[in-house]
Formats: C-alpha cells, structure tokens, sequence
C-alpha cells in the first residue's frame, strides 16, 4: 500500500510541474526509484486521443474502468468494489480532479446510447459522491458508442466497450 | 436476335391482353404497387437539338438518371436502352410520329421521349410521357436553368412520373444527409440526392458528429458535435457554408429536430438526474421543458401538424416509443411489444411512426399506428437495420444496414417489398435524414 501511495504522490508530484503539456504521460519515465510500482497513466481523454490518431486507453492508471451490462447504468458488486478502491485513491489525492466517462458497445440507436453512457457516468459520479468524494471534482461526459475500445462483433468485445471511464484531469 | 425479337412481341401481346386499357384508375389499384418491379417502362434519351451538337451526353445521362430513380421506386421494369428500335435523333416525340409498334413490340407500356438545347451553360430540357397501349400523352413537363441542374430536373421528372401513375408525387427531388467515416476516422455528415449522385461533405470538424436532421427550408441542417469537446447543437447553413453554435449547454445538446413551421427545436439535454427533451427557439433559448424525468427521454419526432412529439423513452425501464403533445405534459406510450425500441420517425403523411426494434438479437425497423395499432415488420433477417427517416412524400424509408458487412444506406417503400443499397465504397454511413422536397 505504502508503495503505491509514492507512485501516486510522484504522480500528484509530476502533474504539478509547471510547462508540463496539456497531456501527460505517466511517472514510469521520471519515479525510477528501485522497489516502487510503476503503471503508466494518462491524461487525456478518449476525444483528444481519438483526435490524436490514437486509440481509447483502457484503465492503465490508478483509477481502473468499470463495467456495465447491455441497457444498463446499474452499478453490481464488481463496479462498486471497483469503485471503492477508486474513491480511496481520490481520498488520497484530495487536489485530483477527474472526468468520468460514459461508453456503450456498438448495439443499438446512437442518439439513446449517447444518453445510455451519460447515464453510466452520471450513476458512477453519484456513487462516488456517496462514498464522500465531492461532487465538484468530478465531471462526465457521454461519448455513447462512439469511441469503442474494441472494434471486433462479438460479446467480449462489447462487454469492454460498455464501461466507465477515467480520466485524471489534475488540479 | 430473332428469337428474343419473338419473344418479346409473344410477351407483348399476351401483356395487352391481360391488360387492355391501363388507364390511370387501374394503374392506382393492386397491379401497379411498389416492390413488384413489372411495370415495363422505356427511356428515350432526349434528343439533343443544340446547334452544332454540344453537350453530346446530357440526353443519355438525363435517361440514366431518371432509369434509376424509377427502379429505386419499386415500380417500374426498365426496357434496356440497347433494344430500343426508334432512336432520339430519328424520331419524333409526340403522338403523330413516334411509332408506338416499335415500343409495343419490346413490350414497353409507357415511355419517355424528350428533347433538349443546350444555350451556353442554359439547358431547356423537354421530357413527355405517353401510354404506350393508348398512343396518348399523359404529361409532359419543360425544364429550364444551369445545365448543373440536369440530375434534378431527371429527379423532377421521375416524381412526376409517379404522380401520373400512382397520383402521388414521388420523392426524388430531394436530399439526404447522412454521416460516414468514408473520408478518414472522423464522423462527417454528408449530403447526396436518393441516387447517390451531388454527394458533397458538408462537415469538416475532424472531431465526432452524431444525428444530422433538416430545417423545414431544406437550406439548414442541425447537427451535435464534439468539435468544441462538449456534445453542442450547430446549425449550418448550406448556401452560406456558415456554422452556429445554438446549443452549448453543459452535457448532452443532442438529436435537435425542427417543428414542421420551423420555429422550434426540440432537443435532448442532460439534467441532474437523466436526459430530457426541451423546446429551444431558433436561437437556441429555452421555450419550455417538454419532458422532466429521471429516465432517458431522446429521439424527438414532430407529427406532420406540429402537434405531437414521438420520442424515445425508458422510463417504464426499457426503451420505448411514446407521444406527447408538443405542449409538453403527460406522454401515452405506444410500443408494448419487445425490450428495446428507439429512433421514432414520424412520417409526413402522419398516418405511420417507423422505429428500431431489438428481437432476437437483431435491429429491425418497425412501424406503427399512432394509436398504437398495426405494427409492422419491413426488415428481417438480413443484419441490423436502423436509423429510419420517410421520404417527403412519406412512401419510402431510407435507413442504415450492415446486411452486407460495414453500415450503408439502403432505401425501401413503407411496406418493406423493395429494398435496394444506396452507398456503396468504405467506411459506415449511418444517420440518414431525408429533406423535403426541393423547390
């Protein structure tokens, strides 16, 4: 536990630094100090990264994605455990603020799976708030299925695109 | 050659004696229906008058367009050009000269001839009808402007065409927008005629943009796109090329629809607790809140009167189509069957609300009666089908499929019969919205 309390406090430490760009890649770079973790993390959103030419990260970073069933924003055990641990690191890094994104898999009517994925990012932020974590931290977006992490037509593939997602903004 | 030439005169007289007198009354019964292809049709290019002989192929394009918009409308049987005995350039184009035995003989019931000049860049197009079986004229029609207007005044002609045979003007002198990652990543919308052909690209926000819809005047179209980060309503105009941000509300600014007078929007936006329909001036200010409910409420759709809105709702927790009056208050639901309907499109004629229907696994489109009656299936079995939007004229439905691998447009007539795949090339084109009629 206390070693990832140093990767995060490198983190919190590198995304203070001034001059640093808008979109930071993670401490395994700079925190090479022996016997720590090291987890990349990045700061952009899946539209910047889409933008960019790359592909929608999967949770690589502190705060790990969680998952939802089809036609659903409803949070089950596995999501809440998820995001227990997730509101420990928010509790942790107190300065931290995130935004939370909506995503659905490729099924169904664009206009009712962008507002499907706000609602998904909305249920995550309420239970988040729940947990302590203040409101003002946290904003959302709904991206619907618009920027799938998997492009492949079968139910593995969709089970990882509907999901919340990440994103630490910084300060 | 001889051979074919008998066959077709055996299939000819056996054709007027099943039919001796296709007036139009008989044309509007059960014969003549969309989806039964048989009605045999043929297209004499216009005869090209010009002084010295420019604009050589302007009268086999106007034959070629109009050839694929009466196959599009599921009527017609075309005769191919290459069997035409009577040729434009040897030939008159009324009743006293053109040789209905040369046309009876290849079992063609009715035809076009025509005739144009070409002035500069002016085109003075001509282009008649006639009844082949009762040697008459039953219209003809004289277009005249920039010979770039040569594909509408094909598309005018063959709404025209099915006016004289099915007493309803047919739907081809219109547009359609749609979005296609056909160019790169980025979502664009785009705009063509019903054939495929004046396909232009009207977006270039290199970012994602969802669910172009039209304005009344066919000139404006209402998109939401990620361009500024936040999911924003633009309004572009398309003679000026000029882009407003109407609707920059934090969250969802989604799926915005024109009323039928043009002076409202209806919009999806997000609130605190779920997504709402609200009904926005044209400069994007908050007339009143139309829905205001914990549940998801998107996909607004006007009734032809202005007076009903259709939209999609899960608020009985799964999605459903509802209506409720454009005042805003209580909304009736009106699917019951299935798990998962969305994408409501009222159509023109307001008798039909076509929708997306999850069954088994697959997206179908649906319509049914406002009051709820009536529900028919058009697609099954060929992949999934969606994003449903009516012709002016309220007999056709282009929509989305990926029956042949990526999504493309396909159009269909509202009974389902005919369906025929509009895009083709790569990428997915998806969200079509069919204009009015042009004027």
């Amino acid at each position: 536990m206390l070693g990832r309390a140093g990767v995060f406090a490198a983190l919190a430490l590198l995304l203070v630094l001034p001059g640093c760009p808008s979109r930071k890649k993670g401490p395994g770079e700079t925190a090479g100090a022996a016997g720590l973790e090291e987890k990349g993390v990045d700061t952009a959103g899946s539209l910047e990264r889409f933008k960019a030419g790359e592909r929608p990260a999967a949770d690589g970073g502190p705060l790990r994605d969680v998952h939802f069933a089809f036609d659903s924003y409803e949070l089950d055990e596995e999501a809440r455990a998820v995001l227990r641990e997730n509101a420990e690191w928010l509790q942790e890094n107190p300065r931290e603020k995130v935004e939370i994104e909506g995503h659905c898999d490729e099924r169904g009517t664009v206009e009712y799976n962008l507002a499907l994925g706000a609602k998904r990012a909305r249920a995550v932020k309420d239970y988040l708030v729940s947990l302590g974590i203040a409101a003002d931290r946290m904003t959302t977006i709904s991206y619907g299925e618009e920027l799938p992490l998997c492009t492949e037509h079968n139910e593995d593939c969709w089970a990882r695109n509907r999901r919340a997602h990440f994103v630490v903004l910084g300060e | 050659m001889r051979a074919r030439t008998l066959g077709w005169r055996a299939c000819a007289i056996w054709l007027l004696l099943l039919l001796p007198s296709l007036a139009r009354g008989q044309v509007r019964g059960t014969i003549f229906g969309p989806g039964l292809r048989n009605y045999p049709i043929a297209v004499s290019p216009p005869k090209n008058l010009t002084p010295g002989g420019a604009g050589g192929d302007l009268g086999r394009r106007f034959a070629e367009i109009l050839e694929r918009d009466l196959v599009l409308s599921g009527y017609f049987k075309i005769i191919e050009r290459s069997a035409h005995i009577e040729q434009p350039e040897t030939s008159g184009m009324d009743v006293e000269t053109i040789q209905f035995d040369n046309w009876t003989v290849l079992g063609a019931l009715a035809l076009v001839k025509g005739a144009f000049e070409l002035d500069g860049d002016v085109l003075t197009l001509e282009a008649r009808l006639f009844d082949v079986p009762q040697r008459r004229q039953l219209t003809g029609r004289r277009y005249r402007g920039s010979v770039d207007l040569l594909r509408r005044m094909a598309h005018r002609f063959a709404d025209e065409i099915l006016l004289q045979f099915t007493g309803e003007r047919g739907p081809f002198d219109s547009r359609i927008a749609f979005v296609s990652n056909r160019d790169g990543r980025f979502k664009e919308v785009y705009v063509m005629s019903l054939d495929g052909g004046d396909l232009q690209q009207v977006t270039k926000a290199s970012s994602i943009t969802v669910s172009p819809s039209w304005a009344p005047d066919n000139r404006n179209l209402l998109y939401t796109s990620y361009k500024r980060g936040n999911p924003d309503l633009y309004l572009l105009d398309l003679l000026s090329g000029r882009e407003t941000r109407i609707s920059s509300r934090l969250g969802l600014n989604l799926g915005g629809r024109f009323s039928p007078d043009g002076s409202t929007i209806a919009l999806t936006v997000d609130d605190a607790s779920g997504s709402d329909l609200v009904l926005l001036d044209r400069a994007g200010d908050l007339v009143r809140k139309l829905t205001d409910h914990w549940a998801i409420d998107v996909s607004p759709s006007w009734s032809p009167d202005g007076r009903q809105i259709a939209f999609c709702s899960n608020r009985s927790g799964s999605p459903q189509i509802y209506i409720m009056s454009s005042d805003g208050g209580q909304a009736r639901r009106l699917t019951f069957q299935g798990d998962y309907n969305t994408s409501p499109a009222w159509s023109p004629k307001g008798d039909r609300i076509a929708y997306v229907s999850r069954y088994e696994g697959g997206f179908n489109i649906f319509t049914i009666r406002p009051d709820g009656s009536e529900v028919r299936q058009l697609t099954q079995a060929s992949g999934n089908n969606e994003d449903p939007s009516w012709s002016p004229d309220g007999r056709y439905l282009v929509f989305s499929s990926n029956r042949s691998g990526a999504k493309k447009l396909y159009v269909m007539d509202a009974a389902g019969v005919s369906q025929v795949q509009l895009t083709h090339g790569g990428g997915d084109d998806t969200s079509p919205a069919w204009s009015r009629w042009l004027e």
